[in-house]
């Protein structure tokens, strides 16, 4: 670390160590308290101390079943994933064939699917009576499905469609990083292809491997709306602590909660020390990396054709979802494809006024939480890599820790917390406003901006604010007019990412919501409660389009910035 | 760019804000009766009361209850429209309802006023037995609950997802205790559903799904409540019912104020216009709905309901023995019975 860095150490003033400690403060109590409030709920009885639930849950056969399906779910979740995003990602970065840009964006297209609508489409898609299958179905001249989407089989199978985005993109970044000297090396030294990937490429993208993997794992636990639609009688730790909780059995709830919780952060504890201990350096000045155009005629058919077959089936159930959207309810039983197109969801939809609410409800909230979570990242960014202030190890395992924390367990934690007046130990009533929304939200999209403005802040180069101070700038000129600007591009990617995270948020949304704060996830819910899919699917479509907008001006921002500081 | 986010944000802001109205003229009600009564009792009350704003949220009746129960520091419902119960009797134990007698409370059936006028029924909600009239015919079906479990129907039941739905649970209940009745052990019920699990091919996530599944031939077979299922019949899906010829459990489905509600004067007009003879009609001819009150005219009924009522067989039940053990039933069931176990 350069001198700066150090003297900046040294020079904490008072107001610095007011503000170091008001962030640890507000971090803990945002994030580390309610689930000490869960974990001794789950502690406690009629009787007082208790280890009754406990007692319960490890007698169940059935919990500790839900448990380890959730724990192998996830990890087969993993390695599907990676198995099917890493060498998307290689065959995008490594080679040049016509089409390969439009190609290259839409296999990210998953990402534009909420995590609820996207399993709806899916059931559409390959259900039982879904067009696919009745497509398989009629062309064999079968007499029952050819599949039927169900239980594990289907769980995992959504999981890898929509998961797989994690290891596609951060694989990109990391190849992206790359010098292709080092191949040239690796190559000049006489390695062969295979050798150059096991002993160059895969070594330098672990890093890389680990942080999708931990962020896989991670959304995989916390999955709660594939096992929901999908899971039948297959269960799963976030289904049963919903229905424990609906059948108010609030002790169990809190013990099966802190029971997922745990084995999130036992996995995620030597992932991230692993991600961590492996950052090497690339020596390079980000030369663009070198594509190599497909030579063989066969080859100059087949990748282009491997690619586009593949990314169509990726946007199939986009495309699925803008189908049912089109088709009047009730008119399509036992076809293949609908009989009947009609705007009429469409026209129903934008006749209500009813419609409008969730979705400045969803804009607000996400809105309002990114905003909140930038800032707190931009700060705690700031104490932890500018000032090098001691306990930063422990700020930045708190901005992480809502990752460990899957959307149920957080959603639980808040409304335990914050049901009862207690200001004396830091506990409001909040449930019922949409404050507790935007905290949820907040605390779920924290990991992301964290994550992208942390590294956004070890990219900076401390010279220019050094430069801007002994320039006599202050030091709100100079955040304001050198720090800022210059992590504009990670505060976009974290941002954008954050606020397309919040728009479709559904999981701790579910047990949270009233009417006045109902987001645009909840009133799809209840559209499909309302036997209209029709117009639950239009209103998908709207979400699809309102998140591909937030996502097209957050990639336009960082472009646009690149430009302009590069 | 900045600048013009600055403008926005406040903007949208204010939008949202300005959609808050404020407490006292707007009515909020938790309801699993489904959108098209809601809207329609919505324009109704509207009508009668101008100045009063009615939401409604449309959820299972158990989230209700769940949803009450943890909203209890900040109460954000006014009036619990519809469920079992098995389901009002233990919000009305947990001290989650507050009392209130409305003017029409000696118009309704005895069995329908709850115990310290903290809840009435409105409508009597039969269980049935529901399949594709396109791919069954009316005699094939089966007649009663226990021709569900013949061999011919296994894999072509769907069920929908007992845990939160008040009519699943009391279906589920009937048989439990009609097991109990009879042999004076859980274990014939528990039996019973065990086999009607091994016939299931599905747990349906949720109503809209469970009628689109049985419309496309997924399922043939569906174990629902009556008003439902002729709903789904007038928009035009090929659905119909059977009324189990050894009798049907008949829930009372209560209406209710919710204690610590922010408008309790709209929330007892609600009620009050709910149980009237106006409110009854609306819900007869419009929902489907067989009301509670003695006093309406028979030459106002619709055939349906006459036909129906001629056909019902209501099967006693001890609802608060329900209201005791129901939970630890459909806990057992869930976790031993529920796919094989």
């Amino acid at each position: 670390m350069s001198a700066w860095s150090g003297d900046a150490g040294r020079r904490l003033g008072p107001r610095d160590r007011l503000l170091m400690i008001a962030v640890f403060a507000i971090l803990f109590w945002a994030v580390v308290y309610p689930n000490l409030v869960v974990l001794l709920g789950s502690l406690r009885g009629e009787e007082g101390f208790t280890l009754r639930h406990y007692a319960a849950f490890l007698g169940t056969a059935s919990e500790l079943r839900a448990l380890w399906s959730s724990f192998w779910i996830s990890a087969l979740t993993v390695l599907l994933s990676a198995l099917i995003g890493v060498p998307l990602a290689l065959l995008f970065a490594r080679y040049e064939f016509p089409g390969r840009r439009l190609l290259g964006a839409l296999a990210a297209m998953p990402v534009l699917l909420p995590p609820l609508v996207g399993v709806i489409a899916i059931l559409f898609l390959y259900g039982e009576s879904g067009i696919a299958t009745r497509l398989v179905q009629d062309i064999l001249g079968l007499e029952s499905p050819p599949w039927r989407l169900r239980g594990s089989g289907a769980i995992l199978a959504v999981h890898a469609y929509s998961m797989y985005v994690y290891f596609y993109l951060f694989t990109l970044a990391g190849l992206a990083r790359f010098d292709p000297a080092v191949f040239e090396a690796a190559a000049s030294l006489g390695a062969g292809r295979f050798r150059t990937f096991a002993r160059v490429t895969v070594p330098l993208l672990t890093p890389t491997l680990a942080g999708a993997a931990l962020l896989t794992f991670m959304t995989s636990m916390a999955s709660f709306s594939a096992p929901y639609v999908l899971g039948g009688g297959f269960r799963v730790m976030t289904t049963q602590i919903f229905n424990s909780k609906l059948q108010g059995e609030t002790g169990m709830a809190m013990v099966e909660t802190v029971m997922l919780a745990a084995v999130s952060l036992l996995v995620l504890w030597p992932l991230a020390r692993w991600e961590g201990a492996r950052e090497y350096v690339s020596p390079g000045k980000g030369t663009a990396p070198l594509r190599v155009p497909v030579k063989s005629r066969w080859a100059a058919i087949g990748v282009p054709a491997v690619a586009g077959a593949g990314v169509l089936l990726l946007v199939l159930p986009h495309l699925t979802l803008l189908l049912v959207s089109l088709v009047p309810d009730g008119s399509w039983t036992v076809q293949t494809l609908p009989p009947r197109y009609s705007l009429e969801n469409y026209a129903q939809l934008f006749a209500e006024a009813r419609t409008f609410r969730p979705i400045l409800n969803s804009l607000f909230m996400a809105g309002g939480a990114t905003i909140i979570a930038v800032v707190v990242a931009i700060v705690v960014g700031r104490l932890v890599v500018s000032w090098r202030v001691p306990g930063r190890r422990l700020l930045e395992g708190m901005l992480a820790l809502p990752w460990a924390l899957p959307g149920t367990v957080l959603a639980i934690a808040l409304a335990t917390t914050f049901s009862v007046n207690q200001p004396w130990v830091g506990r409001f009533v909040m449930v019922g406003t949409a404050s507790i929304l935007v905290m949820a939200y907040t605390l779920r999209v924290l990991p992301l901006t964290g994550r992208a403005v942390l590294a956004g802040f070890r990219q900076l180069d401390p010279s220019l604010e050094e430069a801007a101070a002994s320039l006599g700038a202050g030091r709100w000129r100079t955040l304001r007019r050198i720090t800022v600007p210059g992590l504009l591009p990670a505060i976009a990617a974290g941002a954008s990412l954050a606020f397309v995270t919040g728009l479709g948020e559904f999981v701790a949304s579910i047990v949270l919501y009233t009417h006045r704060t109902r987001p645009i996830s909840i009133e799809i819910l209840s559209q499909l409660r309302d036997f209209d899919l029709g117009a639950a699917a239009a209103y998908g479509v709207l979400l699809m389009v309102l998140v591909a907008g937030a996502f097209g001006l957050g990639q336009r921002w960082i472009q646009g910035q690149r430009v302009e500081t590069g | 760019m900045m600048r013009r986010l600055a403008l926005t944000v406040p903007l949208i802001a204010s939008l949202w804000v300005s959609g808050c109205s404020e407490p006292g003229s707007v009515l909020t009600v938790y309801s699993p009766h489904g959108r098209d009564q809601l809207e329609l009792f919505k324009e109704a009350f509207e009508r009668a009361n101008p100045g009063a704003e009615v939401q409604w949220v449309d959820m299972g009746s158990q989230e209700v209850l769940d949803r009450i129960r943890s909203e209890r520091a900040n109460p954000q419902a006014d009036v619990w429209y519809g469920g079992t119960e098995e389901l009002f009797g233990r919000a009305a134990a947990e001290g989650l309802l507050e009392p209130y007698r409305p003017r029409w409370a000696d118009s309704v059936l005895p069995e329908a006023r709850g115990p310290n006028d903290l809840y009435f029924g409105v409508y009597l909600t039969p269980a049935v037995i529901t399949f594709n009239s396109d791919a069954v015919a009316r005699e094939e079906a089966p007649q009663d609950w226990d021709d569900v479990l013949d061999s011919r129907w296994e894999g072509s039941v769907l069920v929908r997802d007992p845990m939160p739905s008040g009519t699943m649970r009391m279906i589920f209940q009937m048989i439990m205790y009609r097991g109990l009745e009879a042999t004076g052990d859980t274990a014939a019920g528990y039996e019973w559903l065990r086999r009607l699990d091994a016939q299931t091919k599905e747990y349906v996530l949720n109503p809209a799904i469970l009628y689109q599944k049985l419309a496309r031939q997924e399922g043939l077979l569906t174990l629902w409540n009556l008003p439902d299922v002729l709903r789904v019949q007038a928009q035009g899906f090929p659905l119909d019912y059977i009324v189990p010829t050894s009798g049907t459990p008949v829930s009372v489905d209560a209406i209710a104020v919710v204690n610590g509600a922010e408008s309790r004067e709209l929330a007892e007009a609600f009620i009050e216009f709910v149980g009237s003879v106006e409110g009854q009609l609306l819900a007869v001819r419009s929902a489907y709905r067989n009301p509670t009150r003695t006093d309406l005219p028979i030459d106002s009924l619709p055939d349906w309901l006459i036909r129906v009522n001629q056909e019902l067989r209501p099967m006693e039940l001890d609802w608060d023995l329900l209201e005791a053990r129901g939970r630890e039933w459909m806990r057992y069931w869930d976790a031993n019975i529920r796919g094989g176990g």
